[in-house]
């Protein structure tokens, strides 16, 4: 296990920090001007306290990557891609489970990925399995080249590269416009 | 006002016909997605109620069983991995 | 601006219901996790999008439309996690796919 460097402690605390504002509703309060000073406080010190615990398991690279405005703008950027397959995914499946004959093809195929950051990978992992019709399944590096295995409903083709593009590919480039 | 309770009651249904998967699932694995969705569906039956009687209270109930599920699941998921 | 509300909650349980028919029709553990992934997208990102812009407009009240949009973060993070790790969780204690299946790489390399 890594040990946790004060920019994990400080990130972690922040996204605590703000996760309470919102579900304590304070914020809305700090807004109209009459903040509650007491619950503020115990907030801020149960933010810190979590973070010192468990920033270690969250924040191994640098975590004030995305203050890069160009880098920013296209995370904005990937938001309407990612909408925009998750629609198609969501009508296929949709389509699959109610017609009468079921027309399911189902397997487990191999995919190369080509990014190299932690939060990248993890994302596109995310992004694959919110998607409709594929779940990442596992993740392993070979000849330090990354292979992810995704159960796929329709398996089009067994081939690593046809099917990584099928499944993948607007995805991989637009994360990839984001992480290295 | 009331297709708002039509809506909640129409989740409802669907997660009380989910209740057969649960009952029958061959695998764990099974159970534990199926329980899963229950408890998507239950949580957005919960919004449209707490929607349809303006009170706020009914969204943290939503809140605590959307956290208390994903624990759940995941926390299964690592015993059938046999890591536990 | 009210029949934008009840289309939005609408098109979620259209979702919600063919996501549902899916898991009890398909024929094995992972195809069913499939249709539980459409179950907690779009049977999920309907309401949530009807339910703050009614909160907005309608009842007027913040702190709800906070709470159901933070709900809605929630789940885009979480679901696909506990679907991963079900998923391979599954398959490392023997559930089997069904005999259609085309190729199965993972069986293939763990041996």
């Amino acid at each position: 296990m890594k040990k946790a460097t004060f920019p994990a402690i400080l990130s972690t605390a922040i996204v605590c920090y703000v996760f309470w504002l919102l579900i304590t509703g304070q914020l809305v309060s700090l807004i109209q001007g009459k903040p509650a000073v007491q619950q503020l406080l115990a907030g801020l010190i149960v933010s810190i306290g979590v973070a010192l615990f468990s920033a270690r398991f969250f924040i191994h690279e640098n975590p004030f990557y995305l203050f890069n405005p160009a880098k920013f703008g296209s995370l904005l950027a990937y938001i309407p891609v990612f909408l925009v397959e998750l629609t198609k995914a969501n009508i296929d499946v949709a389509k699959r489970a109610l017609s009468p004959r079921l027309p399911v093809n189902p397997g487990i195929v191999k995919v190369p990925v080509g990014l190299e950051s932690e939060y990248g990978q993890s994302m596109l992992a995310n992004s694959i399995t919110l998607t409709p019709g594929t779940i990442t399944m596992d993740v392993v590096e070979q000849d330090e080249k990354t292979y992810y295995y995704i159960h796929w409903i329709d398996v089009a083709s067994e081939d690593p590269e046809e099917a990584g593009e099928a499944i993948k590919g607007t995805l991989e480039r637009g994360v990839r416009r984001i992480w290295k | 006002m009331t297709d708002l309770l039509f809506f909640a009651i129409c989740f409802m249904a669907l997660a009380f016909l989910l209740i057969i998967r649960l009952i029958k699932g061959p695998s764990v694995a099974d159970r534990a997605v199926a329980a899963d969705s229950i408890d998507v569906l239950t949580d957005m039956a919960l919004i449209l109620y707490a929607l349809y009687s303006g009170r706020g209270i009914y969204l943290d109930i939503a809140l605590v069983t959307a956290i208390l599920g994903f624990i759940g699941s995941t926390l299964i998921a690592k015993y059938l991995e046999g890591k536990l | 601006m009210r029949i934008v509300v009840d289309i939005l909650i609408a098109f979620s349980a259209f979702f919600a219901f063919a996501g549902v028919v899916g898991m009890l029709r398909m024929p094995d553990s992972f195809c069913r996790m499939q249709s539980s992934t459409n179950v907690s997208t779009f049977g999920v990102l309907g309401v949530i999008i009807g339910g703050a812009l009614y909160a907005g407009f309608f009842l007027g009240n913040a702190e709800m439309v906070v709470k159901i949009l933070l709900l809605g973060v929630f789940y885009i993070v979480t679901s696909p996690i506990s679907g991963h790790a079900i998923a391979k969780g599954a398959y490392r204690h023997g559930v089997k796919m069904t005999e259609d299946a085309v190729c199965d790489k993972y069986g293939e390399d763990m041996e």
